[in-house]
């Protein structure tokens, strides 16, 4: 996000076109406002005003008057023709700025409104001969209304956290009243229209270019008047209804094209909508820092709004989460007819009507066969046949919805290198097929990029396609007629479609906003009808109902219903029998089936498949081998018309999360901190939203590839971009939007990014749960013990407070603790944490090191320490008494602030508790060079991701030290695995986990047993028989290399070493995904097959029961083949070089 | 703080008095968990700081004294790559191998203040987890015995008669018989990382024991 300079005209362009057409689109709606609200009048004629940051009322409020009373409004400013500068209050550089202009308190319009005459804006006057902001009349007004719910602050950012920290539901108290107020009276019945409205414009209004800081509290404000609006006005309102209008007013009626487009990345299926971030920010240590800049241009708090404002905003969100709204309002139905004991089907009675009225013989013929039949209801090129259902000349010619209305023509902003990007595209797509750059010559610069949202069949002839950029669209197809958006129409046929569905049956499964699934089972047998007329009555009734025309695909399962809806397309309705399912399955390429996208079809192509029938061919096996057990057998069963998917009306969610790529441009780190707070906070809202907490953050982050343009072509666009992602696992779920901030800043500073070449940041959270109660509230008396103990002892040690971070490390923390206690239990095989007992007291030593390390109470999660068993909470607080009486001990204990979830570098710096034990006061300094790697095997990438503090205390090592070992390769216990996204992560780690492989043959690969040193057999005999027990010799022909250990890395899984890293990322990978990559899977294997080169068997056969009880005891069965996979794969190599096998029990 | 070296200190000496000290202690416990030899001539001795039991036969403790001595030298040279104790039905079948699989990794640098203390816990948590290895063993038949192999590097064994005590001693090359075990299965008992000594210890069990 880049604010305009503020005086930087904007000349020509997309700001002159953007500009003209908000002023079409005022004088457009002005009559209709007139026509809602009867007073209207002409007493601003010749005035144009500009509303700059937040006013009384607000900017929209003041677009309506100004609508309504013959007067101009400009969403931006231009010298030449605004008139007035409407504002509360002003940032000094902007009063500098704004030298002779007329700027006036929005008092002036509605008292001019209230006098009926346009009073002298004199006395208005925000300032008076440039001395500055009048604070004294604003502050008077202030106390005086007491509607105003702003304080009058000062233009800082402090505004908005005072605003923030009152409670919410004054705030929206006072807001629907005030906006009672103005709005007079007689409107009961257009509030939600009008409010819709109203939402629309402000976030127009609060568009980043105006003004920046100010721009923050818009959306909230907005927000605040909808609900409240809808509150009071429809209360009685049905619920369902309710809830989906609530959400989809915000969107914008019609906005300036180009935002439309780059938006599509932005189509996260799970998002939901809810307005504004800034709105529950609690000032936390960001924020604050944010308040401190001067006021007014920070641009940091310049995102604090835009988030917000780009959700509301984004069109194309906001259609992909009507899914969402749709599901519930599925779900509304199901429920308010489960509560009035059965619904009432007004489409089922007609067609029981129907049925009656030619109850001859053939409809009485009807199966009565229960056999399932599910229907595919799909509306043909939605979005055209919306724009085009009121415009009868277009019907029939080729028509696109895209946000470009011109000839297809923009001029070429400064900065940006369309051609460039065209090639890279042009590049990326000669890779794929099905693009429709290939081959032709492009005039380039000039090219409009507003994509195409949709065409019309006749369009699709001409080779436009969904998706293209407009410009280029037109050159293939000049007579091509743009539709703008309409989203107030497709909301209104969309929902249509679903009432009509819905009174046929409410087993119903929304797809999109234009696409259902109907499970018609039960319908067609209790209505005795056949699957055909049902069909045939839903798609009568919907063309009737919105004038739109739908196809009906049918079929027995979801799979071929929808492949039926392919052949029914456009306009009718195919069904799709059982008998004909196999010849007709055969002849589908593979790309219609669904989970078969670009890559995977590619990768088909390569192993000769390019139908279902090919691939009917591949058995079962193979396909798993190439695709993962669960993906294989998806294929296998799909292309063969098998589904078993129910029809289901609400989905399971699996992330929530929020994105946002575009328009960021940021320029210091601060402001990409303060927005990841914000994005977070957007997170925390849709997850409130969802009832649901989770534990796993990734940070997604598109960067600008270098070499591309600095400017994109698309305004505001990312452009080409690489992406990274990252991310880290709570120790407990979590919605709180602090806590995912505090995390993702973590995360963005350790992917060490340019913030200048930042295009888009989404933040993503996984592994849900439902909300309930915080464990951690229900004890926190014993954990205080522990806490103020940390905390009465090294109050000094308190690095950034993140405590969730910490629980990570704690867990691990704890898990050691159990292991040292085992060490002492005389029975650690039937003791009940088995798993934990064959901690080596080497790793215990780590671990003791890391809990010395970490005692800000911050950093020990309580929840943790409460879910310790009574001995070794006892334990621990021992320890640390014991620690307070050796003050000299913990004194060399150089202390990395930071060691967060990572264990220290050097993992030995003190067998310090254990020592206590035995051997108080033993100096241990000498640990950690025991343990430091050759400088050679450090991993310059992981040691440059290591925070500052560990570096330095690296090198002071080394150089005090040449030669140590150490396991770098623990540094990053973030559980990797399961990440498809976080690729370049993985594949750091895979080139290291290779490295100890290339070192010799890898055991797989040494099929021929002569060469395992178990198998070698002896090569001299030399009876010599003993009484017994006998003593004998067994010569071995072990190879040199064998037998000359060189140091080498220590096998990692994905960066875990310990035992404990290695459990909770299997745990993760199981616990966290239905279906285990092949390619994980892999990775495991490879970790147990170095482990057996490493000769710790012991890890090994730990890891493999582990594995065996994670993945038996998983619902899905992929999760026991996978385990089956793996087993086999370490026997065949623990064979080899044993000679025996593994005895799992 | 001294930094010694390998050769500085001769610590093939070091580290092989240290395992041969364990291997007796193991392989007395061995035979009592395994129930080789009648309980009643075992008693309990602290070794580790945990509790072991010890043979007092004095013929089965001389001959585990005389084999160890002679497994000493080779341990020393780190030519000894795994000391196996064979457990061995009547037919002189064997039915469990507890393997000691020893590595001695390259000493960088070692600082004596750590060596010893943590070694001994590393020992100790061995010793405890063959005290418990019965509850993952099935029960050996009666009438077992036992005899001890080493597997030796290279052409260790040539050296190996210059060397008095093996002299005094003589090994003999194992039959393949005891040796190899059908249908083995293996079971990781520990393993111990330190920097003077990488070992681990696992049992070979064969399938069915009676």
């Amino acid at each position: 996000f880049h604010p305009l300079p503020w005086r930087q005209r904007v000349a020509g362009g997309y700001m002159a076109a953007k500009i003209s057409k908000l002023e079409e689109q005022f004088q457009k709606d002005a009559p209709r406002e007139k026509q809602k609200d009867g007073t209207s009048s002409c007493i601003f004629s010749g005035v144009a005003i500009y509303v700059n940051g937040y006013t009384d009322p607000s900017a929209d409020e003041l677009r309506r008057l100004m609508m309504l009373h013959g007067g101009q409004f400009h969403l931006y400013y231009t010298r030449s023709k605004t008139t007035h500068i409407i504002a509360t209050n002003l940032p000094n550089r902007k009063i500098q700025d704004l030298k002779g202009e007329k700027v006036v308190r929005p008092e002036w319009i509605t008292d001019s409104i209230k006098a009926g005459r346009q009073l002298s804006y004199v006395q208005y006057q925000l300032y008076t001969k440039q001395k500055g902001l009048n604070y004294s009349s604003v502050c008077a007004r202030g106390k005086q209304d007491p509607s105003s719910i702003h304080e009058p602050s000062k233009p800082s950012l402090n505004h908005l956290q005072s605003d923030s920290i009152k409670p919410q539901p004054s705030h929206t108290q006072t807001l629907s009243t005030e906006v009672l107020k103005s709005t007079h009276a007689n409107h009961k019945a257009n509030f939600t229209e009008r409010s819709n409205h109203q939402g629309s414009q402000d976030t127009l209004l609060t568009n980043g270019y105006v003004h920046p800081v100010n721009a923050a509290l818009k959306p909230q404000d907005s927000f605040a008047e909808l609900q409240s609006l809808i509150s009071t006005a429809s209360p009685a309102k049905q619920p369902g209804l309710h809830s989906m209008q609530k959400d989809l007013h915000p969107k914008p009626t019609s906005n300036p094209g180009t935002s439309a487009a780059p938006q599509k990345g932005n189509l996260h299926d799970q998002t939901r909508v809810r307005l504004n971030g800034s709105y529950h920010m609690t000032p936390n240590s960001s924020t604050l820092a944010d308040s401190s800049n001067p006021p007014g241009r920070s641009a940091a708090g310049a995102e604090a709004g835009i988030i917000s404002e780009f959700f509301s905003r984004s069109r194309l969100h906001h259609i992909s989460t009507w899914r969402n709204e749709f599901s519930e309002y599925v779900n509304a139905l199901q429920s308010r007819s489960r509560a009035a004991g059965g619904a009432v089907f007004s489409g089922q009675e007609k067609l029981k009507k129907l049925r009656a009225n030619c109850s001859s013989g053939s409809l009485m013929a009807a199966p009565q066969v229960r056999q399932s039949c599910i229907l595919h209801v799909d509306m043909d090129c939605f979005f055209v046949s919306v724009g085009v259902r009121h415009r009868p000349d277009l019907k029939g010619k080729p028509v696109a919805v895209t946000s470009n209305r011109g000839p297809g023509r923009v001029a070429q902003r400064p900065g940006a290198n369309p051609q460039l990007e065209f090639q890279y595209y042009q590049r990326k797509q000669q890779q794929r097929p099905l693009f429709f750059l290939n081959g032709v010559d492009l005039d380039l610069a000039a090219l409009s990029m507003a994509e195409i949202a949709s065409c019309s069949y006749e369009a699709r002839q001409a080779g436009v396609r969904n998706g293209m950029f407009f410009g280029r669209a037109k050159q293939l197809c000049p007579d091509l007629q743009s539709v703008p958006y309409d989203f107030q129409a497709y909301k209104e046929v969309a929902l249509s479609m679903y009432e009509t569905l819905a009174s046929y049956t409410h087993n119903i499964e929304a797809l999109s906003c234009d696409e259902a699934l109907v499970d018609a089972t039960n319908l067609l047998v209790e209505l005795g009808v056949t699957s055909d007329d049902l069909a045939r009555a839903i798609r009568e009734d919907i063309k009737e109902k919105t004038g739109c025309t739908a196809s009906v695909g049918m079929g027995s399962n979801i799979l071929l219903a929808r492949m039926a809806t392919r052949k029914a397309k456009p306009n009718g309705q195919y069904f799709l029998r059982s008998e004909e399912v196999d010849d007709f399955i055969r002849g589908q390429p593979v790309s219609s089936l669904p989970g078969v996208g670009r890559s995977m079809s590619s990768k088909l192509t390569s192993l000769g498949v390019s139908t279902c029938g090919d691939l009917q061919q591949l058995s079962i096996s193979r396909l798993q081998r190439e695709f993962g057990p669960r993906t294989g057998q998806t294929l296998f069963r799909f292309c063969r018309g098998l589904d078993d998917r129910p029809v289901r009306s609400e989905k399971e969610r699996k992330s929530v999360s929020a994105e946002m790529n575009y328009n960021i441009r940021f320029t210091q780190v601060e402001e990409a901190e303060s927005f990841l707070t914000n994005l977070s906070m957007e997170v925390q809202k849709r997850m409130e939203g969802a009832g649901l907490r989770g534990r796993r953050i990734t940070l997604k982050v598109m960067v600008r590839k270098p070499g591309a343009p600095v400017e994109p072509a698309k305004y505001g666009g990312h452009g080409i971009c690489d992406n990274f992602a990252r991310s880290v696992l709570l120790a407990q779920p979590t919605d709180s939007g602090q806590l995912i901030a505090a995390e993702a800043i973590k995360l963005f500073y350790a992917m060490k990014l340019d913030v200048k070449d930042m295009r888009g940041v989404g933040l993503q959270v996984q592994q849900l749960e439902g909300s309930y109660a915080d464990p951690s509230g229900q004890g926190p008396s014993r954990g205080r013990s522990i806490k103020d103990l940390l905390l009465a002892k090294q109050p000094a040690h308190s690095p950034r407070k993140d405590p969730p971070a910490q629980g990570r490390s704690s867990v691990i923390r704890t898990e050691f603790f159990k292991s040292s206690l085992r060490l002492s239990d005389p029975m650690p095989g039937t003791s009940k944490g088995g798993l934990h007992h064959p901690h080596t007291p080497n790793h215990v030593r780590t671990y003791l090191n890391v809990s010395i390390e970490v005692p800000s109470p911050s950093q020990v999660d309580q929840s943790v320490l409460e879910a310790l068993p009574v001995e070794i909470r006892k334990q621990v607080e021992q320890s640390w008494r014991h620690r307070e009486e050796q003050p000299s001990t913990s004194s060399h204990l150089s202390t990395p602030p930071r060691t967060s979830s990572s264990p220290p570098p050097g993992p030995s710096l003190g067998t310090l508790v254990l020592q206590l034990q035995n051997q108080p006061g033993q100096p241990c300094t000498t640990g950690i060079i025991l343990e430091l790697p050759d400088v050679s095997q450090v991993d310059p990438e992981v040691f440059a991701a290591l925070p500052r503090e560990l570096q330095d205390e690296l090198c002071s090592a080394y150089r005090n030290k040449g030669n140590a070992q150490a396991q770098v390769g623990k540094k990053n216990p973030f559980p990797q695995l399961k990440q498809p996204a976080v690729g370049k992560l993985k594949r750091r780690y895979k080139k290291r986990n290779a490295s100890p492989a290339k070192k010799g043959p890898s055991p797989l690969k040494k099929l021929f047993p002569g060469n395992s040193p178990a198998k070698s057999s002896p090569s001299k005999t030399l009876p010599l028989p003993l009484k017994h027990p006998g003593l004998k010799v067994s010569l071995t022909d072990v190879p040199e290399t064998l037998s000359k250990f060189n140091p080498r890395p220590v096998p990692t899984l994905a960066g875990a070493y310990e035992f404990s890293d290695i459990r909770t990322l299997l745990h993760e990978w199981v616990t966290s995904i239905s279906e285990p990559m092949e390619e994980d899977i892999l990775q495991v294997v490879k970790y147990c097959t170095e482990l057996v080169e490493d000769k710790d068997l012991e890890k090994l056969y730990l890891v493999i029961k582990y594995m065996k009880r994670l993945m038996q005891q998983s619902s899905e069965s992929v999760w026991s083949m996978a385990f089956d996979f793996i087993l086999d794969n370490v026997q065949v190599v623990v064979q080899q070089t044993y000679g025996s096998t593994l005895k799992i029990t | 703080m001294a930094t010694l070296t390998r050769q500085d200190l001769n610590f093939g000496q070091v580290v092989a008095d240290i395992l041969c000290e364990f291997l007796e202690v193991a392989i007395h416990l061995i035979l009592y968990v395994r129930e080789i030899y009648p309980s009643g001539i075992f008693q309990k001795r602290k070794k580790y700081n945990v509790p072991v039991q010890m043979s007092c036969h004095p013929e089965l403790n001389q001959y585990i004294q005389d084999t160890l001595h002679c497994v000493k030298p080779l341990i020393q040279k780190n030519e000894a790559e795994k000391v196996v104790m064979v457990i061995m039905d009547k037919e002189h079948h064997p039915v469990e191998r507890f393997v000691f699989e020893i590595s001695q990794p390259p000493l960088l640098s070692i600082s004596s203040e750590t060596l010893l203390s943590h070694v001994e816990q590393l020992l100790r948590a061995m010793i405890l987890k063959i005290s418990v290895c019965d509850a993952v063993l099935d029960n050996n038949p009666p009438g077992c015995t036992f005899t001890l192999l080493v597997h030796t590097r290279e052409a260790a064994t040539r050296n190996m008669e210059k060397v008095q005590v093996i002299k005094d001693f003589p090994w003999i090359v194992a039959d393949e018989q005891e040796v190899h075990m059908e249908e083995a299965k293996l079971i990781p008992l520990k393993t111990m990382t330190s920097d003077i000594l990488k070992m681990q210890l696992y049992v070979e069990e064969r399938t069915q024991k009676n």
